[in-house]
């Protein structure tokens, strides 16, 4: 289960107004404290609060002035050199990484001077003299210093003040409180944090459901034909919709799928997007889709159902609000943002959308489109199928099972921290937690590839053991997650079979699974009652490792693990 | 500026200062609802930001700089211990 949130915030001002609008309004919930405001060296060797390791992170929010003295100096235009002041950045940094190992994650602000600051004016900008091309050196340097650490994310302050406008900054709030930054700024602030918490917490949307007219063309379709629809060209409106449709395509890159959900006859629409010389985005762009004239809601649910994503992992975008007023309340968890009605502001909207933000990109984001054709083209293999078994087995399905290693360990954290209805724990672990995890005495995590005659759908499955009793002869299948991506082919009963093997030959006699139910982990619960494993408890399972578990005739398994290890009751993490 | 328009502008000061309060601790949006002072919910940093958040509105509303922080704030006679004192305070400044 995620663990509840604790922000600890260090800054050299007065940072408590920020730390009370997030436990208040943006973070509900949250636990937050605050380190007394003024020189943030002490404050980050002391650590975050509490004894257990890694249980706050933390805002660390520093004015450049304070923190690097050559900078102060060259603030007020003295000599400097820069050199001194990078210096001071990689002391700095050094500091952070060190505070930063017993933190989950540190979220850190890039340094910023007041907007009115204006430096050299004309000159500021050039290297050796500049303030402002310092300041860009200073926090580039410390973003390089702090590259290997994954769980630092430095947030980009400066939008935050250009969002908030000429009101942002306030030196009457510097004079009176000792924090210059005003509300305007603060939501804007609390927004990126509540945005990284979500990403870091496996929470970021996964599918934008779009509608169609008036959304990403202009005009009805339905009434005007697609050549007459309003889209790229010389029109500026026209060339609104292009780019919105440009913005969606590039989510995509993101490894955020599209969907459309649209009140329209299904051919007329699609015809449109296939033919239409304008359109950015073309059928292959779609994970799926609902064209029809039913209720937008229930086509909503239906598909999130075929893309085997829940409501939480959805946004929905059209352009009536009486439409999305019903999608808001009928599919409770879904994100419906506000739209505009300006076709002209669509791009800005989408933009500005925080709740795509994830602490890894990996191979497999980058590759979900093609990941999603070979699933249309699966889906079409199966509908000409004459059975199920039929069709599986012409899929040629390969699993390759790896330990966790420095490879696969970003993917590996980001399935790990996303998956919620294919797992029996829906555990949370930072990066450097799960990789901590993996390397403890007496644990296993293998990692699960996925490959089959249309593509590679990439490490999409993840089993972690623990074995202890007498001599380890008892293995607790601690982690047992796999992709929604990969769902209906059966891996994880190949996977299943894998855990068993492993036991066998790590010395376990017995392998435990204590499933915890969730509101939304049904399917994986489901899998462990039809399993064949033996019933001990409520949601208890145990099978005897003596005996091998099936392993479905369509599912290679090749890799290491696949044959016995000479170890006994002790794996860990492969480098 | 009318009664009302500058009772508005504390009630929008009071929505923006809620945001940094625990729900059990909000300022009801009332004339009797006491801001500063005996009674008061807002702890001095509360209070400031109060202050020069209702500066910035009333400053906007009017298109002129408005100084509420240069009283004593939390004295006798502060204009800012009730809504109702508060609202005739700004009614009246914004006129000036």
């Amino acid at each position: 289960m995620s663990q509840p949130e604790r922000l600890f915030f260090i800054a050299d001002f007065n940072i408590e107004t920020l730390a009370r609008y997030v436990a208040n309004s943006a973070l509900v919930g949250c636990e937050t404290a605050v380190a007394p405001s003024g020189p943030v060296m002490p404050s980050l060797a002391a650590g975050p609060p509490g004894e257990g390791r890694a249980e706050w992170s933390a805002v660390v929010w520093t004015r450049p002035e304070a923190v690097i003295e050559t900078f102060r100096r060259a603030l007020a235009f003295e000599a400097i050199k820069e050199h001194d002041a990078l210096e001071e950045v990689r002391v700095y940094a050094a500091a952070i990484a060190q505070f930063a190992s017993r933190a989950r994650y540190v979220l850190l602000p890039t340094w910023v001077v007041p907007p009115f600051e204006r430096g050299w004016g004309m000159l500021d900008y050039r290297p050796g003299v500049g303030i402002t091309h310092l300041l860009a050196r200073m926090n580039l340097a410390l973003a390089d210093a702090l590259r290997d650490h994954p769980t630092v994310f430095q947030l980009d302050a400066g939008r935050w003040l250009s969002a908030a406008g000429p009101r942002g900054w306030s030196q009457k709030l510097w004079y009176a409180t000792k924090s210059p930054f005003a509300q305007a700024v603060i939501e804007q602030v609390a927004a990126d944090i509540v945005a990284a918490v979500n990403g870091i917490a496996g929470r970021a949307r996964r599918v934008v459901v779009v509608d169609l007219d008036d959304v990403l063309w202009g005009g009805l379709v339905g009434e005007v034909g697609w050549t007459a629809l309003n889209l790229g060209g010389h029109d500026h409106v026209g060339e609104a919709f292009a780019d919105f449709q440009r913005g969606l395509k590039a989510l995509t890159a993101r490894g955020v799928q599209l969907a459309i959900v649209s009140k329209n006859d299904e051919a007329t629409a699609l015809e449109a997007i296939d033919r239409h010389p304008e359109m950015q985005l073309r059928r292959g762009d779609f994970a799926a889709w609902r064209i029809n004239w039913e209720d937008k809601a229930q086509n909503v649910v239906a598909l999130l159902e075929e893309l085997n994503l829940g409501a939480e992992s959805a946004v929905f975008i059209d352009d009536s609000a009486i439409e999305r007023a019903r999608v808001r309340d009928a599919v409770p968890g879904i994100l419906v943002p506000d739209w505009p009605d300006d076709p002209t502001r669509f791009r800005e909207a989408l933009s500005s959308l925080r709740c795509f933000d994830s602490p890894f990109l990996t191979a497999e984001d980058r590759g979900r489109t093609t990941m999603l054709a070979a699933e249309r083209a699966r889906r079409s293999g199966l509908a000409a199928a004459a059975n199920l078994e039929d069709w599986l087995q012409t899929l040629d399905i390969k699993l390759h099972v790896e330990p966790l290693s420095g490879v696969n360990l970003d993917r590996a954290t980001q399935l790990f921290n996303k998956t919620n209805q294919m797992t029996i724990a829906t555990r949370r672990l930072t990066k450097p937690e799960l990789e901590a995890w993996a390397a403890a005495l007496g644990h296993s995590l293998l990692t699960f590839r996925v490959a089959d005659r249309f593509g590679d759908s990439g490490l999409t499955g993840i089993v972690g053991l623990r074995f202890d009793g007498p001599d380890g002869t008892v293995a607790h299948l601690v982690d047992f997650l796999w992709s929604c991506r990969v769902a209906g082919r059966n891996v994880e009963d190949a996977m299943l079979n894998v855990a068993v093997t492993h036991c066998r030959a790590h010395g376990a006699s017995t392998l435990r699974v204590e499933v915890t139910p969730t509101a939304r982990n049904k399917p994986c619960v489901d899998f462990f009652q039809r399993s064949g494993l033996r019933p001990v408890g409520d949601h208890v399972f145990e099978w005897d490792t003596s005996q091998p578990y099936r392993c479905p005739p369509w599912v290679t398994v090749t890799g290491e693990t696949a044959r016995p290890s000479t170890s006994s009751g002790r794996a860990g993490l492969a480098h | 500026m009318d009664h009302e328009q500058a009772l508005r502008l504390v009630y929008e000061t009071i929505d923006v200062v809620n945001q940094q309060l625990p729900a059990s601790k909000r300022l009801p949006k009332s004339p009797s609802t006491v801001i500063a002072g005996p009674g008061g919910a807002l702890d001095s940093l509360g209070v400031v930001t109060f202050v020069i958040t209702l500066e910035d509105k009333v400053g906007e509303a009017v298109g002129a700089s408005v100084q509420l922080l240069e009283r004593d704030v939390l004295g006798e006679g502060s204009p800012l211990t009730t809504v109702a004192a508060l609202t005739e305070f700004v009614a009246a400044a914004g006129q000036s």
